[in-house]
């Protein structure tokens, strides 16, 4: 997972999530985030989907159970994209 | 393992129950449970019916871990025609008890747009509830559906408005006295002003088992005038409204010997926010514009002859607004919520312009046959 992408996931999941950057590490999960419910999950959904250009799958959507799972989803996607 | 959603067979109905079981235990609230059964017993599918009733559970290995329903229906929709949509309803997640499946209600609600793009959902509780959030966030487009009510009983109500000091609806029927008078006087007051311009002319009212071909020529007379409706012809009617479902009563309305409309009544089931009042409902009506205060009167009077305390109404469209103005009937803050999907609410476009057009009533969506 490169930072660049666990950055921009970890910054969305701040402002989505209402914590502190410092605060979500790649095991940040619904476990862990006090605001991490179904609707704030949807949101970082399509937060992810508009920012990076995505569309996410059903079960891709259920593969987001953490936010390094979610970068790691993202950055995969991502790759391949651009191949 | 993954989440996989598919139509509600037999074969999971154990794994629902255990479903609803846990929602139950760990949330305490009773309300929280899908269907038992995979065939609905409201509207279940049948070959050439109009409107019926889906159901879907997400279901993971031997667990169910969420379920929704969808109604499938057609509306018409003027100067466009007829087209089938659906109501997203029911949708329970195991996300409510257990975040780590809080990605389900994504889920569900993308399921079912993947389904009918021409989606609605109705009521929800109000449009801060978690539900209409998320189809907001889904991009649905939200319209309150205006409140109605009618209190037979002033002295009953304010004592039953006494004791729930702490709800919403008791402030706001309590700024209403406090602004036009005080207790009784006033509700009597301010419902006799409003029905003093009632002028529904002659009417006779007549209870029926099932509807029929008389309503299918109310249907075709009066759909042009509302922008859009759910169809309403006797087939469908006989459907929605099944002879054998009693805790309605269907109203034929007529005049000179001739149907001019009808309605549906019932009372409602007893709901704390009410207190021990008896609730009725004007859960559903038809009628031309010219008609619509005849079919109000008759409404209320079979409820008031019933022995209810207060009668509610939600209507969407502003003719019948004015019909229940006019007959004494309050307008109060509503928590009931039409919610149209993106695709929906392009073709229902311009929607601010005509959704005060539109025929939604408490009927619409899932409620009936004994939740309204």
């Amino acid at each position: 997972m490169t930072p660049a992408v666990f950055d921009q996931i970890r910054a969305m999941a701040s402002d989505i999530f209402g914590v502190p950057p410092e605060r979500i590490t790649v095991a940040s999960s619904p476990q862990t985030l006090e605001n991490w419910d179904s609707i704030q999950h949807l949101n970082l959904v399509l937060a992810i989907e508009e920012k990076f250009g995505l569309q996410l799958s059903p079960e891709e959507i259920e593969q987001m159970k953490s936010v390094g799972e979610t970068a790691k989803l993202v950055e995969s996607k991502l790759q391949a994209t651009s191949r | 393992m993954a989440i996989v959603i598919q139509p509600y067979r037999p074969e999971h109905e154990p794994a629902v129950q255990e479903f609803n079981r846990r929602l139950q235990q760990s949330s305490g609230d009773p309300n929280l449970v899908f269907s038992s059964k995979a065939i609905p017993r409201w509207l279940p599918p049948a070959d050439n019916n109009p409107v019926w009733n889906e159901l879907f559970v997400a279901v993971e290995g031997s667990f169910v871990r969420g379920a929704y329903g969808l109604k499938q229906e057609v509306i018409f929709v003027r100067g466009k025609g007829a087209y089938r949509i659906a109501c997203y309803h029911h949708p329970l997640s195991e996300g409510i008890i257990d975040r780590s499946y809080a990605s389900v209600g994504v889920l569900l609600a993308r399921d079912a747009l993947a389904r009918q793009p021409f989606l609605y959902a109705l009521g929800m509780g109000g449009s801060e509830r978690p539900i209409a959030k998320m189809l907001k966030a889904l991009g649905f487009s939200l319209t309150p559906i205006p409140f109605y009510f009618r209190v037979v009983h002033p002295q009953r109500f304010l004592v039953e408005m006494q004791a729930l000091r702490q709800s919403r609806w008791r402030a706001s029927m309590m700024s209403i006295a406090a602004a036009t008078g005080a207790g009784w006087l006033a509700i009597k007051t301010a419902q006799g002003v409003a029905s003093l311009r009632t002028r529904p002319g002659d009417f006779v009212v007549e209870e029926i088992g099932e509807f029929s071909d008389w309503a299918d020529e109310l249907w075709n007379r009066a759909k042009e005038t509302v922008h859009l409706a759910a169809v309403r012809d006797a087939n469908t009617l006989r459907l929605l409204y099944p002879s054998q479902v009693s805790t309605i009563k269907r109203l034929r309305v007529g005049r000179n010997g001739t149907a001019i409309g009808w309605a549906i009544i019932g009372e409602r089931r007893k709901d704390p926010k009410f207190g021990q009042m008896r609730v009725g409902s004007i859960v559903d009506c038809w009628a031309s514009p010219e008609n619509a205060p005849a079919v109000v009167k008759a409404a209320t009077q079979a409820l008031e002859k019933d022995g209810v305390d207060l009668i509610v109404s939600n209507q969407s469209h502003h003719l019948w607004w004015r019909a229940f103005e006019r007959g004494g009937f309050l307008k109060g803050p509503s928590n009931f919520v039409f919610a149209a999907s993106r695709k929906l609410t392009e073709l229902l476009q311009p929607l601010e312009e005509d959704r005060s057009s539109f025929h939604i009533t408490r009927a619409d969506g899932d409620g009936l046959p004994a939740n309204f």
